[in-house]
Formats: structure tokens, sequence, C-alpha cells
């Protein structure tokens, strides 16, 4: 306990210093979150609705995952001025730290969205053509909201993988929460750790629980019966 | 002087000692070799086999046990007998293993604090002096162990820009960086860290006062190129990084003293020096010609593109300078 109240002491002392530390954490995650799935949700949806060509892309995209997070942010890291001026909104490092989490998001995403598209009983899909729905009203009316529980489960692993990574972008002078555990890491100082530790958990639980409680929400009653 | 210690390690080395003997009939030495260890930087690495290569052109016969651990596996070794010297930093000895301050080392001393005219160029200042002598003072009377003398490169914290920043706006001292700071804005290139210790940002300000400074806090790793990339307009450098050569940068002179000097010395068992005289002779003569300039870019051959051995970079230092004989 002692940690956790020299770690409180900590933020008392420097409210302005953790304010803007959690205030660059959680805009970098949200960024990066919507991003990753207005570009890789949609992405999901062709790969769904095509041929061999979208599967070698969802294997691709799967095999982002091996490549540590903090390896893409110190591989690009030579390349950020011209990354930077693709996102001229942003200060040069954080648009580099915002591409790195987006290109992060991308298995779950993709993989999710494919599969859950794919997991919709072609039975339902053909009762629904049978009664006279065209393609388009077919995906937008049956198969999406079917497939909306998976996609969210998704954007939940996401969400974590984000929110959790966010903390190496203090490696290029982003800063964010992740300068308090890196800074304590060097300094050995077990509390300054916990100042950046204790919210990105925190942060981390309420995407997950909130998330979860929308996945339970989507899922109709008929299938979360089956899946029990 | 034959101590219990010397006669067990002598039967160690008894065979190899034997052979010497034989070939090397007027060895300056007695037939023990000399332990000559290092951390594990390049930077250690490169000094001690300059130590080494100089003890071995003076006839000594030197066994190596370089690339040990942090300082404070290289200090036990040395206490226990395990090594005879290493290259060891004025600044190390003193916070790390005497843990004291420079304000211990200059009350000692009854020397000034530093003034801008304190350290002459090439030469030791009243604070640099103060903290040798405490070191030496402190180590003979605790560990038995003494220090040769210190080199005039100082490994230390700094502040370093591009050369033009510093012509084009007349900068050569962190107080007139400082009052730059005043109208324009500063940016340091650190490690994270560096917001958060005592001899950090907050002895920057502490030192030289307020003004208009942030720090941009990345790895260690890319501290240099954030600079380079003007991410930042200052960098925090070790004063002798092979970076500073590279990049053509300027270090600041820190005119107020806020970072302890960090000379480099060889630290020796007392018996050992006792009992091979000729030790001292040979070390000092090489510690003049190691300058801070001299080691920046000692250290550039080895981390640089060209790769080079320290052993490799420390037999040319030493054949142009005459020490040894190419």
């Amino acid at each position: 306990m002692g940690l956790l109240a020299d770690a409180w002491h900590y933020i008392q002392e420097n409210p302005d210093k953790f304010r803007e530390a959690l205030e660059i954490h959680v805009r970098l995650s949200l960024y990066a979150l919507i991003a990753a799935i207005l570009i890789f949700v949609p992405l999901g949806v062709m790969a769904a609705r095509g041929g061999w060509l979208s599967r070698s892309a969802v294997n691709a995209i799967s095999a982002l995952r091996v490549v540590p997070s903090l390896a893409v942010l110190f591989l690009l890291y030579p390349y950020r001025r011209d990354l930077g001026d693709l996102l001229p909104m942003f200060d040069r490092s954080f648009a580099l730290a915002l591409i790195a989490l987006v290109l992060l998001a991308a298995p779950p995403l993709v993989i999710n969205t494919d599969a859950a598209l794919r997991g919709v009983d072609s039975a339902v899909l053909e009762s629904a053509r049978g009664l006279g729905m065209k393609p388009a009203q077919v995906f937008v009316r049956v198969q999406l909201p079917l497939a909306l529980p998976v996609i969210v489960a998704g954007i939940r692993t996401a969400s974590v993988e984000i929110i959790a990574s966010a903390t190496l972008a203090a490696f290029i002078g982003v800063g964010g929460l992740g300068r308090f555990i890196t800074s304590g890491l060097t300094l050995y100082d077990f509390s300054l750790l916990l100042v950046g530790a204790v919210p990105v958990t925190l942060l981390t639980l309420l995407a997950e629980g909130g998330l979860a409680a929308i996945e339970r929400w989507l899922t109709p009653p008929a299938t979360s019966q089956t899946a029990v | 002087m034959l101590t219990r210690r010397t006669l067990i390690k002598g039967a160690a080395v008894a065979p190899v000692a034997g052979a010497l003997a034989v070939r090397l009939p007027s060895v300056a030495a007695q037939d023990t070799p000399i332990r000559v260890g290092s951390k594990n930087f390049p930077e250690a690495l490169i000094i001690g086999e300059i130590y080494a290569q100089a003890l071995e052109a003076a006839g000594f016969t030197v066994e190596r046990s370089l690339n040990l651990g942090g300082t404070v596996v290289a200090h036990e070794a040395l206490v226990n007998g395990d090594l005879d010297l290493y290259p060891e930093y004025t600044g190390t000895g003193l916070l790390v293993i005497l843990e004291k301050t420079v304000a211990d080392a200059t009350a000692a001393s009854g020397a000034a604090a530093a003034t801008p005219e304190a350290t002459p160029e090439g030469g030791f200042g009243p604070v640099d002096t103060a903290v040798y002598d405490f070191v030496k003072a402190e180590y003979e009377a605790q560990f038995g162990l003494t220090w040769l003398d210190q080199s005039p490169m100082n490994n230390t914290q700094a502040l370093a820009v591009k050369r033009s920043f510093s012509e084009e706006n007349g900068i050569t001292t962190i107080s007139q960086l400082w009052a730059y700071g005043q109208e324009n804005e500063l940016t340091i290139s650190a490690p994270v860290d560096f917001e958060e210790r005592e001899d950090g940002l907050a002895g920057l300000t502490a030192t030289y006062g307020e003004t208009n400074v942030s720090v941009n806090g990345v790895d260690p790793g890319i501290k240099y190129q954030a600079l380079v990339d003007d991410d930042a307009n200052v960098v925090l450098a070790f004063s002798t990084d092979a970076e500073i050569g590279f990049y053509d940068l300027v270090v600041l002179q820190d005119d107020g003293g806020l970072w302890p000097p960090y000379h480099v010395a060889p630290v020796v068992r007392q018996d050992t020096l006792s009992a091979n005289a000729g030790i001292a002779d040979a070390l000092n003569a090489v510690a003049p010609l190691l300058t801070t300039e001299t080691m920046i870019s000692l250290n550039g051959l080895v981390v640089g593109d060209e790769k080079q051995e320290p052993a490799d970079v420390a037999r040319t230092f030493l054949t142009e300078n005459g020490v040894v004989s190419g």
C-alpha cells in the first residue's frame, strides 16, 4: 500500500503533468481506435465477400501480429517526417504513434469481421433472399446484425491492445501515461511506475467492460441461447 | 612484496610465469601478470585496452578481464583482489561508490563552487581537483585502493546543440542558452526520466533559473535523431558521445556547475602498485593524452559505421602517440 500511497501523492503534487499525460493517452487511443474501425471493419467486409485474393489479404494481416508494437514504432521513426505530412493536423511524433497503433489494431478487426460475416448461417441468408430481399437488404438487415456481436468482440480486443500499447508512445516523444512507467523503470522508482500503470489498467478495464456490455446488448436472444 | 594473496596467485599462474621468465628475462616487473578490468560499454573497453597495452609496452604481462558488468561489479572485483586495476570515473567513484556529493568534496578541499572561469581549457578546475583528491583519499583510507593521474577527458551529462544554432545565436554555455530561452522556445531531447530526476530538468531550473523550456522525452537510442530532425533544439548528451562528432554538435559549458566532473583514471590496488612501481609511470604517461575530443573520435571508431574492435582502436591510438612502436 505504501507504493500506491506514494503514487497518489505524486499525482496530487503534479496534477497538471498527470492530467496532460492522461489526456494524451486517451486522445491517442481513441483516435487510433476510431480510425482503425473506419478502415479495417470495411476491409473485413470486403474480405468476407471476396474470393481467394481477400483470403490472402486476411492472412497477410494476421501475419502482422508477429511484429511487436515497439518494433513498428522504431521501424517507422526515421520516416516520421513523411508520415507526419500525411496527418498535418497532428504533431509529427503523435502522428507516427497514431499510425503504429492503427496498424496494431488491424488483425483483430479484419479477422473478426471476416469470420463473423462468414459465420452467419447460410440457411438464414437463403430464407432472407426467399422473402424477396435485395442483396444489400440481406446484408444490412440480416447478415450484419447477426455478425455484429463478434465484430464488437474484435473492437474490444483492439481497444485493449491500443490502450496498452499507447504506453510505448513515451519512447518517441509523445508522452502519455507511458512516460511514468518508463521513468519509473529507469529510476527504480516503483511508485512512479504505478502512476502510469494503474490508470492504464483502469482505462483498459473500462474499455473492456463497456464494449462487453455493448456486445451483450447486441447479441440477439436466440443466438445467446444457442451460445449457452 | 609477497603477501599470502600473491603467493596463491603466483602458484596458479606458475606455468605461464615460468615460460615468460625464460623468454623475457629482463622484464621490468615481477612475474605475476597485472590483471586489468573494465566495465561493459565501448568507452570503458577502449580505455581498458589502452591501459592494458600501455602496461604491455612497459614490459608487464597483462591479463584482461574487460567487459565486466557495472560499476559495483568492477569495484568489488578490485576490492576482493580479483583485479589489479580498472578505469573509473571520478564522479562515479564519488556518487556511486562513496555515496557523497560534490559539495562534500569541495567542502573537504575548501575549494569555491564552480565559476564560469573555473575550468581552464584542457586543465582541471578547482571542482575537478577537489573531487579527484577526495575520491583518492577516501579510496586509500577505505579500500586500500588508489587513483593514478586523472585524464582531461570528462564524460559527464551535458547539453549539446547543433553548431549552426550555436553560431547563429552566440551560445556556448548553458547560461547563454537559458537567456536565449527567455525569448524563444527550448526543447530538450532526452530520455523520459530526465523530467523526473533531481539532476535533470529540476536541477537545471534550480541552477540556472526559470526559462521557456520543455522536454521531448524519447528512448535514449533516438535522442540525437530527434535533434537532427528538429523535433528539439537541444539534446541531453554524455560529453564523450560519438554522436557529438558524427553530427558536429557543440557541447555547452555547464558554467553553473550542475553536473559533477567525470574524469577517467585508473583505480589500482595499493599492494599491486607498491610491488610494481612502473605501473604508475606507464599509466600516468597515457593519462594526459585522453582528452574529451580524442575520446569522442575513439568512441566513433567503435560505435560508428567502421565498427572497429576496441583493441585495434587502442593500438592505433597508442602507436600514433608513440607509446607503443608500430
